[in-house]
């Protein structure tokens, strides 16, 4: 069937084929191709099933192509900043909340007050957060609630704790048989994960790591009496001591560990690894209901060549249908407009209603006014909690050192 | 007796050392045959459960493996080539050579390797991207090369320092130009050597990872130190799929280095028996 050509034949074979693939690039460079950099695209289901929402929007769209850009989650930020800094990196960039202020503050970032009509939008109340000096620098990508989360069959009765002293007890009495009470990170390998369990206790002892005028108030009683009960749990010997949260996520997922304070978005993939094995929930067994919130801003940045694309990706992707679809598959979490779960979305996961409940008592995890410095202040406070919790310091000290760290020379007061 | 008792001895701690080298690569490679259910046991399993064989199938169709790998060969040969092209005259020249400002050159060579390629990514990074270098595995080959060409241009010096200087001269009366003299008498001469710091470059190439993750965007162009690390998720890290991944990773870096260990060995005994 395959004859070979002469040469004289294979002139308008060659001709015809150079003709064909200069069209085939004139079209590919009519498209704007624009990046879009998260962590989730990484992630085993999610990450699938985000690539396919980019793909719908890819479908509509003649002029303007979205790739997805996919960076390892432990050197997501650091990454992100040297491209930035470097003059260049992904247009689109999903942040967490602490990155997010910081990269605004530093110029990184593109206003996006023409880009995006507030009045248009019904969004959540965590837009709030996306506005650094009135001027907007992101829209919520995605915002999760925290949440106690537990194997019902390691608990008596199968019940969650009600309080702090229950917590405990129960936690002890699962620990032995190579099963574990309850999970938390306590390494400065995980230095962000510790910062986001830390805040729960403090957030849930009745603290907050600052005033909303940016007074640092890292040493108050309700701060410390977090930081008393986060050692106390360690000290109970409960926690499978030195394992990562994805370890430790997979453990409670095999029934090896009773219960853990995580975000919806873990409760989701824990989910979807099987239907076999529920999840169930509840608030969070402190004397406060607030807990820390996990909040990602999707900003424009300031680096890129094709700012109106990014902005028409945006618009796409706040529209109803989008939202809606965006906010199912993240699952336990909430995008930027306000979207209604359906009845048979609650139906399918009824550990949905804890995390939901839990929206109005969700705060971010950031030291109010003291935004930009939250990697600064992660550092220093991590710093101090694993010297409570492994090196004899106590608490009051610790916390006092902080705030004395950041008072003269963070603040320079 | 004693001497048979020392003798048994020295094989079990012989034993023991490789032992204990070569677990964590058994260990890999129990966890990559390891069912989820039974990694999180109490009691772990210390052999690999055939069952499981899946896992590599998994990763090998689910994930671009054998592009990553391909990426990183091409670097890590790249970058081993363009080393040793680039140290095999310094180092002559370092050795051999009297010339003003020798032992600067020398310092500096050194001094390079004392910054943390995470203190350069960020100038680096401005440079390539200045010069159209980023997203491009040409790119990655010359940043590597750098860090590389310091370490091997050292270690290429203080073998020529090695020979006797009357075999040159020998060659010189016969007629031997200056490059004539290191490509035919030198090199083979520092023929183990050569094959050590082929090694050292290889490697260089192979396991390098804060530049190929910070100048490499596409998808296609990415290599396999960052896409193993692209498995340790925010919310999960599938641990079967990251060993297996692992385990196949080492794989090629192991092969080459069986290659080129055959002459390092050689190289080290026909000079012990020429005395």
């Amino acid at each position: 069937m395959i004859k070979k050509l002469s040469g004289y034949r294979m002139v308008p074979v060659i001709g015809t084929a150079a003709i064909a693939l200069s069209l085939t690039q004139v079209s590919a460079q009519e498209k704007t191709v624009i990046t879009f950099s998260a962590s989730h695209f990484a992630e085993v289901g999610r990450g699938d099933a985000l690539r396919e929402w980019v793909a719908k929007f890819n479908g509509s769209q003649d002029e303007i192509e979205v790739q997805p850009i996919t960076i390892p989650f432990s050197s997501y930020a650091s990454t992100i900043f040297t491209q930035m800094g470097g003059g260049a990196g992904p247009d689109l960039v999903r942040f967490d909340l602490p990155e997010f202020y910081a990269a605004a503050n530093a110029g990184r970032l593109l206003p996006m007050d023409d880009v995006i009509d507030d009045a248009q939008y019904d969004f959540t109340s965590a837009d709030a957060y996306m506005k650094v000096d009135d001027t907007r620098f992101g829209v919520v990508f995605d915002s999760a609630n925290y949440a106690l989360i537990y194997n019902a069959d390691l608990l008596p009765g199968g019940e969650p704790p009600k309080d702090i002293d229950e917590f405990l007890e129960y936690a002890k009495a699962a620990t032995g048989n190579d099963n574990y009470g309850f999970a938390y990170r306590a390494t400065m390998a995980e230095r962000g994960g510790v910062w986001y369990d830390v805040t729960n206790f403090v957030y849930g002892f009745g603290g907050r790591w600052s005033l909303p005028d940016g007074t640092p108030t890292f040493n108050s009683p309700e701060v410390v009496a977090g930081i008393e009960a986060y050692k106390q749990v360690y000290d109970a010997e409960v926690i499978p001591r030195g394992t990562d949260a994805a370890t430790y996520r997979r453990m409670f997922w095999e029934g090896r560990v009773a219960m853990e304070i995580d975000n919806g978005g873990v409760a989701t993939i824990l989910t979807a690894q099987g239907a076999g094995k529920p999840i169930h929930a509840s608030a969070s067994p402190f004397p406060h209901p607030e807990q820390g919130m996990i909040l990602a801003p999707v900003t424009i940045n300031a680096n890129t060549k094709a700012p109106d694309a990014a902005g028409t990706f945006l618009k796409w992707a706040l529209e109803p249908e989008q939202q809606q679809e965006l906010q199912q598959l993240l699952g336990a979490a909430n995008v930027a407009t306000v979207v209604e779960r359906s009845d048979e979305e609650l139906a399918a996961n009824p550990w949905l209603a804890a995390y939901d409940a839990q929206t109005p008592n969700s705060v971010p995890a950031l030291a109010q006014g003291l935004e930009e410095k939250s990697p600064e202040i992660q550092q220093i406070v991590v710093e101090q909690v694993l010297r409570v919790l492994q090196g004899g310091v106590s608490p009051q000290d610790a916390m006092d050192r902080v705030q004395e760290h950041v008072e003269t020379r963070m603040l320079r007061r | 007796m004693n001497r048979s008792w020392a003798f048994h001895f020295r094989i079990l701690a012989v034993l023991a050392v490789l032992g204990i080298a070569a677990f964590p690569v058994y260990w890999m490679a129990v966890t990559s045959m390891t069912s989820s259910e039974e990694l999180f046991a109490g009691s772990p399993r210390l052999l690999p459960d055939p069952a499981q064989i899946g896992t590599y199938a998994r990763a090998l169709v689910s994930t671009p493996l054998l592009t990553w790998l391909g990426n990183s060969l091409i670097i890590a040969l790249g970058t081993t080539a363009l080393s040793l092209l680039l140290a095999i005259l310094p180092a002559y020249a370092l050795s051999r050579m009297s010339f003003r400002g020798k032992l600067l050159l020398a310092l500096g060579l050194f001094v390079t390797q004392m910054l943390p390629e995470a203190m350069l990514v960020v100038p680096l990074y401005d440079i390539f991207s200045r010069f159209a270098l980023l997203d491009s595995l040409t790119g990655l080959i010359l940043a590597n090369t750098a860090f590389a060409v310091p370490v091997v241009t050292w270690i290429l010096k203080g073998a020529i320092d090695g020979i006797p200087t009357e075999i040159e001269e020998a060659a010189r009366i016969d007629g031997c130009s200056r490059v004539g003299i290191v490509l035919t008498i030198v090199l083979p001469l520092i023929a183990p050597t050569l094959a050590a710091v082929t090694v050292i470059a290889f490697f260089q190439g192979w396991n390098e990872y804060v530049f190929a993750q910070t100048f490499i965007s596409d998808e296609s162009l990415k290599v396999a130190s960052v896409g193993l690390a692209s498995f340790v998720g925010e919310l999960s890290t599938p641990m079967d799929t990251v060993t297996a991944v692992g385990l196949t990773y080492t794989l090629p870096a192991v092969v080459f280095y069986l290659l080129v260990q055959r002459y390092i060995v050689a190289g080290m005994t026909s000079g012990g028996v020429k005395g």
